[in-house]
């Protein structure tokens, strides 16, 4: 044999060896980024409005309230929003508008103070910054696009005697800097919805918050988490969503997500 | 006496919602000041009572108030109803709102009755909401009046429209003149000096107004234009020689409401984390102590984390024929105002400093208010006025004091 032809052999042989390793994370990624997007697919509402009561429990037990009313318009990057909050006495009446604007990953923000009179328009939030003194941050609002992810198939879980597909998901920076370094998602696998989530921060290898999706409900024949909690790891605090009288795919008026509806004190 | 009562026995009712559409509050502060003034003791008292009813009638929205206050001092008028808010000082009881809001169409409506309005776009200072009546027996307060009005508005695409007509003038109100809260020179005048404060009736008519507002990706533009009379009174100061009966010189005040036309621009925009925003207004009028104006604001927003940080800047370009600390909606100017408001898991704090450019004098003034629990609210603070008494904050050197609050809400 050649020094050539050993050549050939050797890179045979490790090709060989190596394309397995290489095809199964790739089939792996294949299954899960199929999995979401079924997952999207099934999920899909064209509008959805509920009535929202959110619970913030810090260390110490405290405990703080707050009430909404949620109209949406759309799904993921193409969605309007408006909330208006009914609840404490110190915020109700104060409402936030989020309308898409074409070509940018930021849409346009507008809150409304009652005590101001006017709309204000807000600048693209710090992702990090807390929604509404809870555990939630900016970024935790934002509907998951797997499409800004890197997905892989890391295995199977049980949670509550369900099965679950578990997913890694990493930030691949489009549309915004993410402030996690990997989210772990678990998937139920006969409806395939998002039940728990594990987020882990850039620079720790722990995860730092967990969101559990419980209360599944089918409401108009759509599954639903009537109730999201989400933990601080390290805080120890947690804070809990609780959707009520939910309904999908009602037409919302045009009206709804403009800035004169937002500016209507006792509306919708 | 029965308004304190009422206050103190809502305080101490246990209930946390009246009734679906009932919402309001009961208040009691308490200020400390640093010293005494013109014989005004160190503390004083203020206790609020506040409702408010809202209702959908259908489509419609209906909405009423009602505020019961009383205060130590400066004292308001003997028990008296003044809806309309055209006395001379702030009436114990009266209607913040009293709205009704009709649909035409899906996004143009009709309200009538009495309400705030909120117009500009610079927050600290805008000339576009500078010509609003305010409330400032609590100098420090920054508390707009109502105005009963109708007004339609709209919006068609990223057009919105606002056209406003206040059939009746409702006038600032203004601390008693020699109290603490009022903003005139200790040495200005002779010690022991007293005003005679004339109780005339303001004008009737009020004024008409039209704002047009557009949306373009990250800007908002914006263009305003008003007409009729200006609710901010010129203070005209006579020595009447039938009230000359003691030693000390008595001052007899009246006031004027001279007519006023402006015309305004309003500018802002995103800018990645930062939004700015601009305005510029020129007002024209032909009483001679009033005169000209042509009013600038700058302003950045940033966002830290659950705070904002505000930063504003304003002044006029033409020197007022009168002396600026009595025009009371520009008297500051130039200024500039640096505000930061802060939300943390307990509650909120707030840090504010308002800086006279010409005379040196400002405030600054800052807030704690700490959540008991949803409902319950203690909030401690202080207002400290500095610089030249010949500026309209400095010259409130006396009013600087300790706040402390305790409001219940429902």
């Amino acid at each position: 044999m050649t020094r050539k032809g050993f050549k050939s052999l050797l890179l045979l042989l490790a090709a060989a060896l190596l394309l397995p390793l290489c095809a199964a994370p790739a089939l792996a990624a294949l299954d899960a980024r199929a999995l979401l997007k079924e997952s999207e697919s099934r999920h899909r509402t064209k509008t959805q409005q509920y009535s929202g009561d959110l619970t913030v429990v810090n260390k110490e037990g405290k405990v703080r309230k707050k009430g909404w009313n949620s109209y949406r318009q759309g799904y993921a990057g193409d969605s309007k929003n408006l909330i208006r909050f009914t609840d404490p006495p110190e915020v109700k009446g104060v409402g936030f508008l989020s309308l898409p604007r074409p070509g940018s990953d930021n849409p346009d923000q507008w809150l409304y103070l009652p005590s101001m009179k006017r709309e204000r328009r807000i600048a693209p939030q710090d992702r990090d910054a807390s929604f509404v003194g809870t555990d939630f941050n900016y970024e935790d609002m934002e509907e998951f696009d797997h499409e800004k992810y890197k997905v892989a198939l890391q295995g199977e879980e049980t949670l509550d005697g369900q099965p679950c597909w578990v997913i890694t998901a990493i930030p691949l920076e489009k549309g915004g800097k993410s402030i996690y370094q990997k989210r772990i998602l678990y998937l139920r696998k006969d409806i395939l919805y998002l039940v728990r989530e594990d987020l882990i921060r850039k620079g720790d290898k722990e995860p730092a918050k967990r969101l559990i999706l419980s209360d599944i409900k089918n409401v108009e024949g759509h599954y639903v988490a009537a109730r999201m909690e989400m933990t601080d790891l390290k805080k120890g605090s947690h804070t809990t969503v609780t959707l009520k009288q939910i309904s999908f795919n009602r037409p919302q008026p045009a009206s709804r997500f403009t800035l004169q509806n937002l500016t209507r004190e006792g509306g919708d | 006496m029965i308004t304190r009562l009422l206050i103190l026995f809502l305080l101490l009712l246990p209930c946390s919602a009246l009734a679906e559409g009932f919402s309001g509050y009961a208040e009691l502060k308490g200020f400390a000041y640093g010293e005494r003034f013109s014989g005004e003791p160190y503390g004083a008292g203020w206790g609020t009572l506040y409702n408010k009813w809202e209702q959908r009638l259908a489509e419609s929205q209906f909405t009423a108030s009602l505020r019961a206050e009383w205060l130590t001092a400066p004292q308001t008028t003997p028990l008296v109803f003044d809806p309309a808010d055209r006395k001379l000082r702030r009436p114990p009881i009266s209607v913040p709102e009293l709205w009704l809001r009709v649909p035409l169409a899906p996004s143009h409506d009709l309200e009538l009755g009495r309400f705030q309005l909120g117009w500009g776009k610079t927050d600290g200072y805008s000339p576009a909401d500078a010509f609003l009546p305010r409330d400032v027996t609590d100098p420090f307060a920054d508390e707009k009046l109502p105005l009963w009005a109708i007004r339609l508005s709209g919006q068609e695409e990223n057009l919105r429209y606002q056209a406003v007509l206040v059939p009746v003038t409702t006038p600032w109100r203004l601390p008693p003149l020699g109290s603490r809260n009022a903003p005139i020179a200790s040495g200005a005048l002779p010690e022991g000096t007293r005003f005679y404060e004339k109780d005339d009736q303001p004008p009737l008519p009020g004024f008409a107004a039209l704002r047009l507002l557009a949306t373009h990706g990250d800007w908002d533009l914006g263009v305003w234009a008003r007409s009729g009379v200006r609710p901010a009174p010129i203070l005209e100061f006579s020595l009447d020689p039938a009230l000359q009966t003691g030693p000390v010189p008595v001052i007899s005040v009246g006031r004027r409401y001279p007519r006023e036309h402006g015309v305004g621009v309003e500018v802002s925009r995103v800018a990645g984390p930062y939004v700015l925003r601009g305005e510029v207004a020129a007002l024209f009028s032909a009483d001679r102590e009033l005169g000209d104006a042509l009013i600038g604001t700058l302003s950045v927003e940033r966002g830290f984390g659950d705070g904002t940080l505000l930063i504003t800047l304003a002044g006029n370009a033409i020197d007022p024929p009168v002396d600026p600390t009595l025009l009371f909606d520009r008297g500051l100017l130039p200024a500039l105002i640096v505000a930061w408001n802060q939300t943390e898991e307990w509650g909120v704090w707030k840090l504010v400093w308002d800086c006279g450019l010409t005379r040196g004098d400002g405030l600054l003034k800052g807030e704690v208010g700490y959540n008991v629990t949803d409902t319950w609210k203690v909030t401690v603070g202080g207002d400290l006025p500095y610089g030249s008494d010949k500026g309209p904050l400095g010259a409130l050197h006396g009013a600087r004091r300790l706040v402390a609050a305790l409001r219940r809400s429902w």
